[in-house]
């Protein structure tokens, strides 16, 4: 047990600096929950954070927003999946899925994760393509392959209301959130991604009755 | 002009506000609470770095997906990793396993000085390897492991203390290191509760009663499976949504209150699992579970200024 005699008390200096570098931390906390917040942060807490706080709070891994929301119910919020299928062998076995079967827990949740990020990167105009083809890429030296299309599905929950009235399957459907072919052509990737089909115009039309 | 009344008015204020800084920073801490965090945060962040294992070749591997490109374009022009460093196969399985063993170390409290800090330098290392896979579990866990690193958390239930005991050296007295950690895990438990309300607040799943169903509902995510449940009640669906958000509430304005904090603490023990398991995020809810056992009030552990005992934390010997 531990001795109950108190230890020698802080020097004032001592006392002062640890003051000064503990309300510093809490400053660098307080700004890196607001300036990483998913609604966006000012300008000016965006320029203070990055400037003053970021070069020593993001190596330790301390920059966090913390802004778990867990669902606002929206499509991205889902369940994501990678399938990914070779393209220079036709009579190759089905395609793979990501996160497999046999994988669970965490393991699985980091693989949701990172299909996420693929899909919900391609809105940013300064990292789109950039997962894509390095997942592509990931795949061409273990599957002896350089060309792959990969697609990242999305599971759509039901509304409950329609759950309820029979007008949706409680197991939900999936979704294509991403579509693209990534082929090496002289050590070069190459992406060719593929337009959403509901942005394409029907080539005939349907006939009217 | 100031009035003499308002001079002393404001100094005092001063000098309480300055009073509570000091008791709630620099009282000395016994090392119950933080060994306790150490155990079990330890455990964590084992388990969080071997769920890399399967896939480390394929995600850091010298053709991996993830590759030092890939993240030069990805991750903050301040961001760093000792896993950039290596470049083959052999290379990274060796960081992997020393890392890992320094998380052993840890939990076990064997060369805690040293240990806490190398296991909370590796573990933001392989988040800043993939940040792409990082979850919010992680993002607490390496809170964690950086208070374990500021405190004393191996003077008690470690290694270090039982080799301390068979050489002869005392018991170790309460400490300020201590007291700074737990002070810290106090204030992140607060900020990471009320940040994830206030980011939950902004979806209307969230006022309108709805978000349980939508994180039940999910295809892999979800643990137990509630959705029977919710259809045949919408208002426990209800129930569900809004406890979860009222409890991230009053859990990050209560630790602030004396009489609220130890049963805040005890209840968070319970209930952040229990939220995690419900929102398909299991460590992410033990992660801050463990930040509540951090959060027990220091004046009800033994060795502490009051010396007063409690049935949670209870004295050795």
């Amino acid at each position: 047990m531990p001795e109950k005699t108190p230890p020698p008390p802080l020097s004032d200096a001592l006392r002062a600096g640890l003051t000064v570098a503990l309300a510093l931390y809490l400053v660098g906390l307080a700004l890196c929950v607001a300036g990483n917040s998913a609604s966006g942060s000012s300008a000016l807490v965006r320029t203070v954070k990055s400037k003053l706080f970021s070069p020593w709070m993001t190596p330790p891994w301390l920059d966090l927003g913390y802004d778990t929301r867990l669902t606002h119910g929206l499509a991205e919020d889902g369940d994501h999946r990678f399938e990914i299928r070779r393209l220079d062998d036709p009579a190759a076995p089905e395609p793979v899925i990501l996160p497999g079967p046999a994988m669970y827990g965490e393991r699985a949740a980091r693989w949701r994760r990172l299909a996420r990020a693929t899909a919900v990167s391609e809105r940013d105009p300064e990292r789109e393509g950039l997962l894509p083809a390095a997942i592509g890429q990931g795949v061409f030296v273990p599957w002896h392959t350089d060309d792959v299309s990969l697609r990242v599905l999305r599971h759509l929950p039901p509304d409950r209301r329609d759950a309820l009235d029979g007008l949706a399957d409680v197991a939900g459907r999936d979704e294509q959130a991403y579509a693209a072919r990534v082929r090496s052509i002289d050590g070069e990737v190459q992406l060719i991604g593929s337009t959403p089909r509901e942005e394409l115009a029907p080539l005939v039309k349907e006939p009217t009755r | 002009m100031k009035t003499p009344a308002r001079v002393s008015a404001a100094s005092s204020l001063t000098a309480s506000i300055g009073a509570t800084w000091t008791r709630f920073w620099f009282t000395p801490a016994g090392p119950w609470p933080l060994a306790v965090v150490r155990i079990l945060g330890g455990l964590l962040a084992l388990a969080l770095w071997a769920s890399y294992a399967g896939d480390l070749e394929t995600w850091f591997g010298p053709f991996g997906m993830i590759s030092p490109a890939l993240l030069g374009a990805w991750r903050s022009p301040y961001a760093v990793s000792l896993f950039d460093l290596t470049t083959s196969s052999a290379g990274l399985l060796v960081a992997y396993g020393l890392g890992g063993l320094v998380l052993v170390a840890v939990t076990i409290g064997l060369a805690t000085p040293v240990t806490t800090v190398l296991g909370a330098i590796a573990f933001a290392a392989i988040l800043h390897r993939g940040p792409m896979l990082v979850g919010p579990a992680d993002d607490v866990v390496a809170v964690i492991l950086w208070c374990l690193a500021i405190g004393r958390s191996g003077d008690s239930l470690s290694v270090d203390r039982l080799v301390g005991g068979w050489r002869g050296r005392s018991a170790p007295r309460p400490s300020v290191r201590t007291r700074i950690a737990l002070g810290l895990l106090q204030v992140h438990a607060a900020v990471i509760a009320g940040a994830a309300a206030i980011a939950q607040l902004k979806g209307d799943v969230w006022w309108n009663g709805t978000a349980a169903w939508w994180l039940a509902a999910r295809a892999e995510s979800p643990l137990v499976d509630l959705t029977g449940v919710f259809l045949q009640s919408e208002y426990f669906m209800n129930l569900v949504t809004h406890a979860i958000v009222v409890f991230e509430i009053v859990f990050a304005v209560g630790l602030w209150f004396r009489a609220a904090r130890r049963p805040l603490a005890l209840t968070g023990v319970v209930a952040w699992p229990l939220v995690g398991l419900v929102a398909g995020e299991p460590f992410w809810g033990l992660a801050l579970a463990v930040l509540s056992v951090g959060c027990w009030p220091p004046d009800a552990v033994p060795g502490t200024e009051s010396g007063a005992t409690s049935v949670l934390f209870p004295p050795i010997g």
